[in-house]
Parts: structure tokens; sequence; C-alpha cells
């Protein structure tokens, strides 16, 4: 009773904050909706390079340019003077030029990511051209398809994004929504006013971590349905595995808030220390991009923080209709950092 | 469960149970100490408040007198000392003793967006015997403000809720920790009258405070502090009586006060600077005044007016520390 009144509060406080609404139930939405919908295809965006218009074209020079276009880059022509000004200006990602005996690509340094592929792209119209050019049959290439890793299909960026989302939450809703508010509660002296009151404090607890509970679910369950309506985005797998993993998730990133929340005397020091925590792991724990590109030693650390596994089973479930069976090893890391934090939280937690 | 006024809940302390109830203080505090890292909060503080009175902690800031209640609240725990509270001690009867005390902290927190209405109903849920809501409500006049938002009251507003929610329970002992502490001076009365009704109610009250005045217009009994100890125990009468000079003589001066060395000398007795102000001490004002008066003239002393009035708390605090409350 003492505890669904004080659970019931919660949520009604909870009502009147529209800015903590906006953050925890509408903010994600507004991720996925926006990201999802830039990053609709899957495919990266079409590739350009500028061409420098030759004096007078050669043979060699069409079928060059004609290659490119069968390869589906864009090719703008421009006359030198007009190229150079637009080099100079840093818009341009490639720009390809006939010099006497051949040809000069040049890649603008900071646009490498573009720039690269357009060079791949180039050289192998360059291929082509040369191919025809001699009437040699043409280099064949090997088709491409893009699929997610798993035993069904679910292409776009959108159902990558939603359990990283999902994740997200819940390490903010624990470094938060827990350990920030506790912190300002022990700091405004909220906790010593229900100190001189009988009320047990477990149950103040209680009350607290059943109310982030249900937010979670309730989260969840939004943006599952906006994925949904919006993507088609369905959860692969079952909903059984889902449970357990975001219950996981949920007891070992309110640990943690709670235990970070015993190190610091001020809100702005545990600001500072959420901080350290929260940036990390959204940057490198795969919740936006894969970090297959990253160096491996920096893989082998993002692998232990609890993060990266968690995301690691939930996306296995939830993108490809996996199985727990396959990340035990990977669920034991996030259930050890769970016990860790909250052994920790047993003994740092202060009420004053 | 919601005990009226007016039936049991009018004289806790007088209530019909075993004797020894009856006879046990309210309060009783042997021995109190307690060091904070570098600097002696409570040296040494025994207390006796008994039932049905209104008891002071007077002192300047850092005196010691939150810490001390702290402590008497179960907040802090001493370092030595006994604390028996209406008969009982925290070791063995914690959540009872909660159960019977009222608290006011001196600041209260609330969530922003909670109604004062919300805030008694939730914390009253806290306790096995309860007040009405809107019982508290008026007794603090605070039910227009009933369902607006703890973060539009004002001050005033907000510390008569923080009272209302010390009654919430039907205490038989209070504690106010400067409950008047930087309220307008009309904000302060009806504090105070909140305070008078808690006394007629039968309750016992311990309240800290800085303000000399607002121990004399409240309290039964005083303990007045500094640097942790209590340096005087008694009602504010005695207290004053004690001083054995019940009347003060000021010298006021259109600007700062000058040097008194030589008027003190011709007058054959002390004087006191504050600020632009003299102060001079007597048991006998009317024997004083002429002297006074011709010393003035005889040193040539501009002061502007003289004014005799009756020896305050604030005169027993300095005579008894050579300081002033204020500073």
């Amino acid at each position: 009773m003492m505890l669904w009144r004080q659970f019931a509060m919660e949520w009604r406080l909870y009502g009147r904050d529209r800015v903590a609404m906006f953050w925890t139930f509408a903010f994600p939405v507004i991720l996925l909706l926006g990201f999802g919908t830039i990053f609709r295809d899957g495919g990266s965006p079409k590739l350009s390079v500028v061409r420098v218009q030759a004096q007078a074209p050669s043979l060699r020079d069409a079928a060059l340019d004609q290659a490119l276009v069968d390869l589906q880059l864009k090719v703008q022509a421009l006359p030198k003077a007009e190229a150079e000004a637009r080099w100079a200006r840093g818009e341009t990602a490639a720009q390809l030029e006939t010099t006497g005996e051949g040809y000069r690509l040049r890649l603008n340094s900071y646009l490498m990511a573009q720039a690269g592929a357009t060079a791949g792209l180039v050289n192998q119209a360059w291929l082509m051209a040369q191919a025809r050019l001699n009437g040699a049959p043409e280099p064949g290439r090997i088709p491409v398809t893009v699929e997610s890793p798993g035993r069904k299909h679910s292409a776009n960026y959108a159902s990558f994004l939603l359990p990283g989302l999902l994740g997200l939450n819940l390490v903010s809703m624990g470094l938060f929504s827990v350990g920030m508010v506790n912190v300002s509660y022990r700091e405004k002296g909220k906790f010593r006013r229900l100190a001189v009151t009988p009320l047990p404090k477990w149950v103040f607890l209680l009350g607290q971590v059943l109310h982030r509970l249900t937010v979670t679910v309730i989260q969840a369950a939004i943006l599952l349905l906006v994925g949904r309506l919006a993507f088609g985005i369905e959860n692969q797998g079952s909903f059984l595995n889902l449970l357990v993993i975001m219950t996981l998730g949920t007891g070992c990133f309110m640990a943690f808030g709670f235990a970070l929340s015993g190190f610091a005397e001020t809100s702005e020091g545990y600001a500072a220390i959420s901080n350290l925590v929260f940036f990390p792991l959204m940057l490198l724990s795969g919740v936006y991009f894969t970090l297959d590109a990253a160096p491996a030693w920096l893989q082998h650390t993002v692998a232990l923080m609890p993060l990266a596994p968690f995301l690691r089973a939930l996306r296995a479930v939830f993108n490809d209709g996996g199985t727990l069976a396959g990340h035990g090893a990977g669920l034991a890391i996030v259930a050890a950092w769970g016990l860790a934090a909250f052994a920790l939280a047993v003994r740092r937690f202060r009420w004053a | 469960m919601t005990a009226s006024l007016s039936s049991q809940g009018s004289n806790p302390g007088m209530m019909v149970v075993p004797g020894v109830i009856m006879s046990t203080p309210a309060l009783r505090i042997r021995g109190l100490r307690k060091t904070f890292p570098k600097v002696l909060a409570v040296d040494g503080v025994d207390l006796e408040v008994a039932r049905g009175e209104v008891f002071g902690l007077l002192g300047p800031n850092g005196a010691g007198k939150t810490t001390t209640l702290e402590i008497i609240e179960g907040l802090t725990s001493a370092d030595s000392g006994d604390i028996e509270i209406l008969g009982l001690t925290w070791a063995d009867h914690g959540r009872e003793i909660r159960s019977r005390i009222g608290v006011q902290l001196q600041s209260t927190s609330l969530f922003n967006k909670i109604t004062p209405r919300e805030a008694l109903d939730l914390y009253g849920s806290y306790y096995p015997r309860r007040r009405g809501t809107d019982e508290l409500l008026d007794l603090v006049q605070l039910q227009e403000k009933a369902d607006a938002y703890h973060i539009t009251l004002s001050g005033g507003q907000q510390q008569r809720l923080a009272l209302a929610m010390a009654l919430v329970n039907d205490p038989e002992l209070v504690f106010l920790d400067e409950p008047t502490t930087g309220l307008d001076p009309q904000a302060r009365r009806s504090l105070w009258d909140v305070v008078r009704r808690m006394k007629g109610e039968g309750r016992t009250v311990v309240l800290t405070t800085h303000y000399m005045d607002e121990a004399e217009a409240l309290c039964d009994r005083l303990a007045i502090m500094d640097h942790g100890k209590v340096i005087a125990t008694g009602t504010p009468a005695s207290l004053i009586a004690d001083l054995a000079i019940p009347s003060v003589v000021e010298l006021a001066f259109a600007g700062e006060a000058p040097d008194a060395v030589a008027f003190s000398a011709r007058l054959g007795q002390g004087v006191e600077r504050r600020g632009d102000l003299w102060e001079i001490p007597t048991p006998d004002p009317k024997a004083l005044l002429p002297l006074l008066l011709e010393a003035a003239e005889a040193t040539a002393v501009p002061f502007q007016q003289v004014h005799i009035r009756r020896a305050t708390l604030e005169d027993v605090f300095l005579h008894r520390t050579g300081r002033s409350l204020r500073e």
C-alpha cells in the first residue's frame, strides 16, 4: 500500500515534468525517425567526380567518360578554371583531369569517405575503358548484395538503429533518471526530510525503481511501435528472449546509476562523472554505427564494457531472430557489470 | 486514521497512560558531543525539556544549534552522549520516535511541482496516526494555495507548508530549525502564531533561532549556545534578570559614533561602542541620566538622541560572550 502510493506519486509528479517526458519518450522517437529517414535506402549517397574538360577530347577520353557514366558515377564536366575554383572552395571530393600522356585524380583529404569510394570507381572505369578501346572482353564484376548477418533480411539503417536506441535509453535512464536524481535528492535534503519520517527507506527506493522500470517498458514499446509503423521493422526473434535481455540490461544500468551516485557530492560533480561514463559508452559501443573499422585493441576493450555485448545480443535476437545461446559470454559480461555495480552501490550509497 | 484535535490529540503529554510517562520529560540530553573533521560542533551539551514547553536554542550561526537538533532528530550520529526522546532512545525505538515527533528542517526541499495538498497527503501516509490535510491547511492558512505547485509559493508560504508537514502526524514533540530565517516581518509573525497554537494544543516545541526577539516572544525557556556549548539556560525573563543590569542607555549619533575613552573616564563607567551607538548598561537609569548629560557637556559629545530601553537577550549574549548575536 505504502509502496503503491510512493509509486503512484512518482508517476504523478513525473507526468508534470514536460522536459523529462520529452527526453524520455519523444527524443528517441525523433532520433529514430530522423536518422531512419535520412539513411532510408541503406546505400551510400551517389558519388560524384568533377571532370575537367579536355581541350580536345580524344577517343580515350570519350571511352573513359562513358565508362564513368556506366558505373553510375555522377560526372560534373567543368572548364579548367571553374573546376579549379570549385576545388579551391573545398566543395570537390574528387577531380579527374587529362594530362599529357594520362590522367590525374585528385582526392580531397577532408572528404575521404566519399573520395576514396569514388577513386575505386574511377579506376574501375579506366579498366573498362581500356578494355573497350582494345576490343578486349570487358572485365567482369562480382555482384554485390546488402544483407544483415542473421537468417532474416532487414536491411535498412533504422532497424540497426532501433536496438541501439533501446540500449541507449537504458543507459541514460540508469545514469540520469536514477543516479542524477538521487544525487540531487541527497544534495537538496529530500532524503533527510524522508529520513525523519517512519517510512522505510527501501519503500522509497523500490517505488522509484518500479517507476523507472515502467518508464523503460513504455519507452521501448513506443520505439517498437514507431519502428514498425514508420519502417516496417519487426522483432525477428522471440519476445521472451527480448524481455530477458532488456531486463538484464535494465538491472545492470540502474545499478550503475546507484553506484555512481555514491561517488559525487554535488549534482555538478555527478554530471562530470556520468558524462565520463556515458559518452564513451554511447560513442564506442555501437549504438549508431559498428566499430568494425576501429583498431583491434579498442574493439576488444569495448567488448568488455557492458553496453556493446548487450547491444550485440539484442540485435542478434531483434534483427536476426537469433537465440540467446550464442551470446552467453556477452550476457555474462553484462551481468557481471550489473553485480559489481550493485555491490558498489550497496557500499557507497548514502542518504545524507 | 485521523485524530481530531479536540479529543485525545489535545494534550499528548497528559495522555491517560501509565503514570511514568507523565513524569518523563519530552527531551533529556546528557553530555552530547560531536566533532566534524577539524570542527568541534557540539561540546558537551546537557538539556532537559518539559512536556508542553516551547524551548529555544538561541545562538549565532555556527554555534552548534542545528547539529544538536539533527543529532536529536536522528539525522546525525553523536560521538558520545545520551538522548531520551519522550522517554525513548534511538537505539531501541527509532521507528516509534519517528512516528511521534514532527520535524521541520532548516530548508525543506520538495519536488517543484507537488502541491501542498499532495505533500501533506503523501507525508501523512507515512504515519500510523495523522491529521486531516484540510485541517492542517487551515492551521497554516494555506487553503488558497492548496493546489498550487510548490515552486509558485512564496518563501513564507513554503515555510508554513514545512510547518504543516511537521504536524502531519499529530506529533507530541515538534522540532523547528530556524523556522523564520529569511522571512519578512509579516511572515514571521504569522509563523509565530502557528507556533503559539502548537503550544496551545499541548505539544512540546523545540526550536532554534538566532533572533532574540523570536526567542523572547515564543519561548518558555531558552538555552543560549555558543561554540558548541550551552552557556546559559532559563526563562527569557530570568536570563535577563540575572544580568543585574535591567536597563541600557543608548546614545545615538548622526554618523559613526566617536571614540568614547574621554567620555567614559569622565562618566566613571564603561561605554560600549556599537556602530553608530554607544551603549551604557545600568541598574538605575534615573541616576545615570544627569551624570551622563553632564559628562557629554564637558567632553563636547555631539549625540543626537538618548534612548533608555530595558535589557534584552541580545545583552545577555553580549555580556556572556563579549560578542553580538548578529555577528
